[in-house]
């Protein structure tokens, strides 16, 4: 009897933890056999590029997530950094080196100013983000007025715009470096991979990562415990705004202009990514491995639905369902939390 | 014949009217009541959309045309808020306007609004919003005839029969009657093949529709004619068609144009072959031209449509069309639409 309800135990420990793994492999075989073209490798550079830019974002929402907070700005941050770099460059005049460094900047002040509202003047984390994001998305369009920004455009003040958007800028949203098939690997990947490598390793492995886990489950005690508490949670939030700004970087290489958006798909996209997480490897907490599968899970979903001709509505559909399913295996399955 | 004093005078009077003819300068004299003291005409502009470049174009059209007849111009912005805009009309009813323009909006929450102002002797316009009230003249820019034009251009250039992608999001009221020109053209021709139909408004819009599209041209990879009727489509697919490598295999057709289109349109081999589209600056023009006609008592017309211009690639490369500006000073039919336009109607300079 006991033998029995042992190995019952044990075989719900594999589900949870294998579980979610072998639906994104199931999924994968399903449009493998009935999506023509989706099993090539090019097919798979596509789904990586197309969740490169929500995948990045994913990741600063996890590092809020981490400290227990939140961050509804990072949508807004993205478009912004988006509009920035389009200024700077059209407008301004300047060079790609200027634009991403102003970018990351802003990225890194908006996440300063989000860490201090909620941290010293105690706003909730919510609120003061959601602030933030709707203060973003009016201040990127004052500059031009509410117009988006593309090479030759007319200013307000009726002149011509003569900047133009750098080559090296765009490079990163759209070299392709070669590797075994010439032209294969978009720069924009390879920056994705990189950056959730590293968050990966930060939270994992280093010290500062595990005091941020610490904040995450119990902020007094960490506290007691002598750990710095406003600090790392300003240093999360800067996070989230820095990868941000990285994401509306490569969104501005990629479009090739400035487009005046709110981001709330990226945000939302980004943090059901984040939250899909959760449930890989029965983590049942933010984590950066399970942001990057939960991102590339969405993107698979949605690239082999496109590829079958499903329609729009279908897909944010079934976007839902995964997340919903995701959340069941953390909260539900898992006794672990 | 003997120059008599009368016939002299005529002469002069002939002349000087031909010269105020020629220059174009119409005094305020010249138009009739109650243009004839056009400080005192007071008209207001009630919007529900605002935000975006097309409305930004839009409402710089109003204050041209505004601006040249003299009249007191009140912007009233409800930032899709429907309920707002209908308490906007009262406001401009309680402000003592003589003439409205709704620009946009919903059928439901204006019409009663409508009604009021008519009951108040108030004229009243609608762009692209049916208040259905006999009274209210409706200007349209022709979405079907849009997309027919991109169509015919996409025929000349690809012939009747070819593999087509489309991107479309049902619902929405312009993309549904551009819709309408899609199925004519796929039904007159049977040799069109649709093999995909995509689309999603998720912004930035032209990132998410290049997602999809990448995923659409690897699974259809004989697609060579790609119709996106909405400019922010055809700058996703054009992304997409980059990426994938197929730039010098396919070709989109588009409707619509903005600075940033023109550039994508230019670049060295583009696959964006044609957009149809018309001016939103001179569909504001004609906002302002037909409230001033129904204010001097003239009859505009139920419809008013500002007709498209086609935009091709080979069009701007030759006139070496850079932005909006360069478009309409080169493109004479995109800069203005001979649409209400009397004999006493000043019109903006170019």
């Amino acid at each position: 009897m006991k033998q029995a309800s042992l190995s019952k135990d044990k075989i719900k420990a594999v589900a949870i933890r294998y579980g979610f793994l072998t639906l994104l492999a199931g999924l994968v075989l399903f449009f493998s056999l009935s999506a023509p073209g989706f099993a090539t490798p090019f097919s798979a550079v596509f789904i990586f590029q197309s969740v490169a830019i929500t995948g990045i974002l994913a990741l600063g929402v996890t590092a809020t997530l981490v400290v227990d907070g939140f961050d509804l700005s990072i949508g807004s941050i993205a478009t912004s950094s988006l509009m920035l770099s389009a200024y700077i460059m059209v407008v301004l005049e300047q060079n790609a080196v200027v634009a991403v460094i102003a970018c990351l900047a802003m990225g890194a002040i908006v996440g300063l100013v989000n860490g201090v509202l909620i941290v010293y003047m105690r706003v909730p984390d919510l609120l003061a983000t959601l602030g933030m994001m709707f203060l973003l998305i009016g201040l990127q369009r004052i500059p031009t007025e509410g117009r988006s920004i593309a090479q030759g455009m007319t200013l307000p003040g009726g002149e011509t715009a003569t900047g133009v958007f750098s080559k090296s800028f765009l490079a990163l949203g759209r070299h392709k470096f070669d590797f075994f098939i010439e032209n294969f690997i978009p720069f924009s990947v390879i920056i994705f991979v990189v950056i959730a490598v590293l968050i990966w390793l930060y939270f994992e492995f280093t010290r500062y990562g595990r005091v941020m886990y610490a904040i995450g489950s119990n902020e007094r005690a960490a506290g007691l415990a002598g750990v710095p508490v406003h600090k790392y949670k300003i240093i999360a939030y800067m996070i989230s705004g820095v990868l941000a700004s990285v994401g509306g970087i490569l969104l501005a290489a990629r479009l090739g202009r400035g487009d005046i958006a709110s981001g709330n798909n990226l945000l939302l996209d980004s943090v059901a990514a984040a939250l899909i997480g959760f449930a890989v490897l029965g983590a049942a907490k933010p984590n950066a491995f399970g942001t990057a599968i939960g991102a590339l899970f969405v993107g698979i979903l949605l690239q082999g639905m496109t590829m079958m001709n499903a329609p729009y509505y279908t897909q944010d559909f079934v976007k839902g369902a995964v997340l919903v399913v995701a959340l069941v295996f953390t909260f539900s399955l898992s006794n672990r939390r | 014949m003997k120059i008599t004093r009368r016939i002299f005078t005529s002469m002069v009077a002939g002349v000087v009217l031909a010269a105020t003819g020629i220059i174009g300068s119409v005094s305020a004299a010249d138009m009739p009541a109650p243009f004839d003291k056009p400080s005192e005409v007071k008209i207001a502009l009630v919007r529900y959309l605002s935000t975006g470049d097309f409305f930004q174009a839009y409402l710089a059209g109003v204050e041209s045309q505004a601006k040249i007849l003299g009249v007191d111009l009140r912007i009233l912005d409800s930032r899709q808020d429907a309920a707002l805009q209908a308490d906007m009309v009262d406001q401009a009813i309680a402000l003592g306007v003589d003439g409205i323009i709704v620009q946009h909006g919903l059928t439901e929450s204006m019409q009663e609004a409508v009604k009021r102002a008519i009951a108040a002797g108030i004229k009243v316009v609608a762009f692209d919003v049916d208040v259905e009230n006999p009274d209210v003249p409706q200007i349209e820019q022709s979405d079907f005839m849009l997309a027919k034009m991109a169509l015919d251009q996409a025929i000349i250039d690809n012939g009747t029969t070819f593999n087509a992608g489309y991107v479309y999001v049902p619902g929405i009221a312009p993309l549904d009657r551009r819709d309408v020109a899609w199925k004519e053209v796929k039904d007159a021709n049977p040799g069109i093949k649709q093999l995909a139909e995509f689309g999603t408004l998720d912004n930035p819009i032209a990132n998410s529709v290049a997602n999809q599209a990448r995923s659409v041209l690897a699974a259809n990879p004989t697609i060579t004619v790609m119709f996106a009727p909405y400019d922010e489509f055809a700058k996703g697919v054009k992304i997409a068609v980059d990426e994938a490598g197929m730039t010098s295999q396919v070709k989109i057709y588009s409707a619509d144009v903005s600075t940033s289109d023109i550039s994508a349109m230019r670049e060295e081999g583009s696959a964006w072959a044609a957009t149809a589209a018309t001016n939103p600056a001179v569909v504001g023009e004609v906002s302002v031209r037909v409230l001033a006609m129904l204010l001097a008592g003239e009859d505009p017309g139920h419809n008013v449509v500002v007709p498209p211009t086609l935009i091709t690639q080979t069009m701007l490369n030759d006139g070496d069309i850079k932005n909006m500006k360069e478009l309409s000073a080169k493109i004479p039919a995109f800069a203005h639409a001979d649409v209400a336009v009397p004999a006493w109607m000043p019109l903006p300079k170019r």
